[in-house]
């Protein structure tokens, strides 16, 4: 599904973000990025869905070779890749429903089939009757979760979360939380990327651990720091 | 692109005009502005081209022959002329009827040319008006080359003066013209860039979201389209029905100058215009691709 092979990125500042990264993740798969500040871990969700491309090595997702795929072909990789971030980056002018919708407009969907699937994503993060509001009317897990719809809107494979309740408040972030694992169990695969020790050590999934560019421990069913030996 | 996708593109574009009105009347105002001089530049030129061609086809070359020329070389020469390209009519005015000719224009004063009593200082000649005001010049040379003449003389300064002027309005106008066209490219060029950095946090969800790049340009094409198009069609509307207005005026207090009809050459410069203020927004636009490919 999702493969890095010998990733590394050198920003044109010269900073190393990533050096020799190999990772693999399954159709299916729930995996927390963990690790201090600096450590990579937007770098390589970047280059997942070619906001980046690597300087060296083979990233890929669904088949495709990300870093090498051809300009015009980028628009339906990130179709197939849903997005969010800390900052939820939603149209301030426009509604909840609108907001979601915008992802599937640019598609060409129908219409129809748009109002359906929005209608689907705001029962499943929980904000069918704020679908009228506008951004700056909800709080910030209410923005974070019409983030989450919309990038759940185009059924994409993969989900990537770069620190999505960096935000948030304890409530809302478990909230945030309880979402993504539910959108896991129903079937995409989901890469978030996270401070939070206490929901990645409640969560008891897949952490990949990073830290000067390396990915330092990758281990199944596992908490945010390494454990001490049993 | 589907028609939905296309109508999402105009209200995008909308957007961008209505959020910054000032700049969108700015734009429409220096390309209307700009291309109406173009207009009239366009107009004036075309009807100074006509004047002049009026005038000059009616200034008639002389060529004079030589007082031992024989009546059968002045004829024979008189046929050749009249085969000529260029050569709208030719006739031969003998020294005799030059006099009589002269006398008429002196009238009252004609007692001056009886002190010459029987003598007759003057020449027999050919004389010959050009189709166009172009052949004028080298039609002298030729006759010049004829056997039998001695001199050719027209009024070579009308012509030059009629020349020189239409060449003064041609670089004022065409000057004038291109520096405010340029001036509109760059209103329209910033109304467009302007947008583009209100609207950066749409453009960079857009291509999150998986928009194609052209959906991501199409907006800001129609935009520059649409400005262009309102400037172009406020100079064409202003500079055909002015022309009009012009020269209904001009037909009635000045029927003997000879303006250019509107019917054909208002429409087509009315058409010209509309075709440049659409060059102009697709431009203004193609300037705006790099700020837009940063975003
Ligand atoms: N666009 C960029 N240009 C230059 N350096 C960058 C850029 N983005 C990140 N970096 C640097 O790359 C390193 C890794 O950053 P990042 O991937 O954001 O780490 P993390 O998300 O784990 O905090 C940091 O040293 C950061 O300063
Ligand atoms: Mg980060």
């Amino acid at each position: 599904m999702i493969s890095l092979r010998n990733v590394s990125k050198v920003y044109p500042n010269g900073v190393a973000a990533l050096r020799g990264v190999e990772l693999e993740v399954s159709k299916g798969e729930f995996v927390f990025l963990v690790g201090p500040s600096g450590a990579g871990k937007s770098t390589l969700l970047r280059l997942l869905f070619r906001e980046e491309v690597p300087t060296s090595g083979v990233v890929q997702v669904n088949g495709h070779d990300v870093g090498r795929m051809r300009r015009r072909q980028i628009p339906f990789l990130r179709r197939q890749i849903g997005v969010v971030f800390q900052d939820y980056r939603l149209l301030p002018q426009r509604t909840v429903v609108e907001n979601i919708a915008f992802a599937l407009r640019v598609t060409e969907i129908h219409p129809r089939e748009i109002k359906r699937r929005v209608g689907q994503v705001l029962e499943l993060v929980g904000l069918t009757d704020r679908s009228g509001a506008v951004p700056s009317q909800l709080s910030g897990g209410e923005q974070q979760r019409v983030a989450l719809a919309r990038a759940m809107v185009g059924h994409p494979l993969v989900l990537l979360a770069d620190e999505p309740t960096g935000n948030l408040d304890p409530q809302n972030a478990q909230e945030m939380m309880r979402i993504l694992l539910e959108i896991n169990r129903l079937g995409t695969t989901v890469i978030m990327a996270t401070h939070a020790a206490q929901l990645v050590d409640r969560a008891r999934q897949r952490v990949v651990a990073m830290e000067d560019g390396q990915i330092r421990r990758d281990e199944l069913a596992a908490s945010y720091s390494e454990e001490v030996v049993r | 692109m589907k028609l939905r996708t296309w109508a999402f593109c105009l209200s995008e574009a909308n957007q961008n005009l209505l959020r910054n009105p000032v700049l969108a009347i700015a734009s429409v105002t220096t390309t209307a502005v700009s291309l109406l001089v173009l207009g009239v530049f366009l107009l004036l030129s075309a009807n100074v081209n006509q004047i002049a061609n009026t005038i000059e086809s009616q200034v008639a070359v002389r060529a004079f022959f030589s007082q031992s020329t024989t009546p059968a070389q002045e004829s024979a020469a008189l046929v050749e002329v009249r085969g000529w390209p260029g050569v709208r009519s030719a006739k031969l005015v003998t020294r005799a009827q030059a006099l009589s000719q002269l006398k008429q224009e002196f009238g009252n004063q004609g007692s001056v040319l009886n002190s010459l009593g029987s003598a007759n200082p003057l020449e027999d000649s050919l004389s010959v008006t050009a189709s166009a005001p172009k052949d004028v010049s080298p039609l002298a040379k030729r006759l010049n080359g004829l056997t039998g003449v001695v001199q050719v003389s027209y009024q070579s300064q009308v012509v030059s003066r009629l020349f020189n002027l239409i060449d003064g309005v041609r670089v004022v106008g065409l000057g004038l013209g291109i520096l405010l066209v340029l001036g509109a490219l760059l209103v329209i060029n910033n109304a467009i860039r302007l947008g583009i950095i209100a609207r950066r946090r749409e453009i960079s969800i857009m291509r999150l979201v998986g928009a194609t790049e052209s959906l991501v340009h199409w907006p800001f094409i129609l935009e520059g389209l649409i400005l262009g198009l309102i400037g172009s069609l406020v100079a064409a509307g202003v500079s055909w029905w002015g022309y009009g207005a012009v020269y209904s005026s001009a037909a009635r207090s000045l029927p003997f100058l000879p303006l250019v009809s509107p019917t054909p050459i208002a429409r087509d410069i009315a058409g010209i215009l509309v075709v440049l203020g659409v060059v102009l927004g697709a431009v203004g636009f193609r300037l705006s691709l790099r700020r837009l490919a940063r975003v």
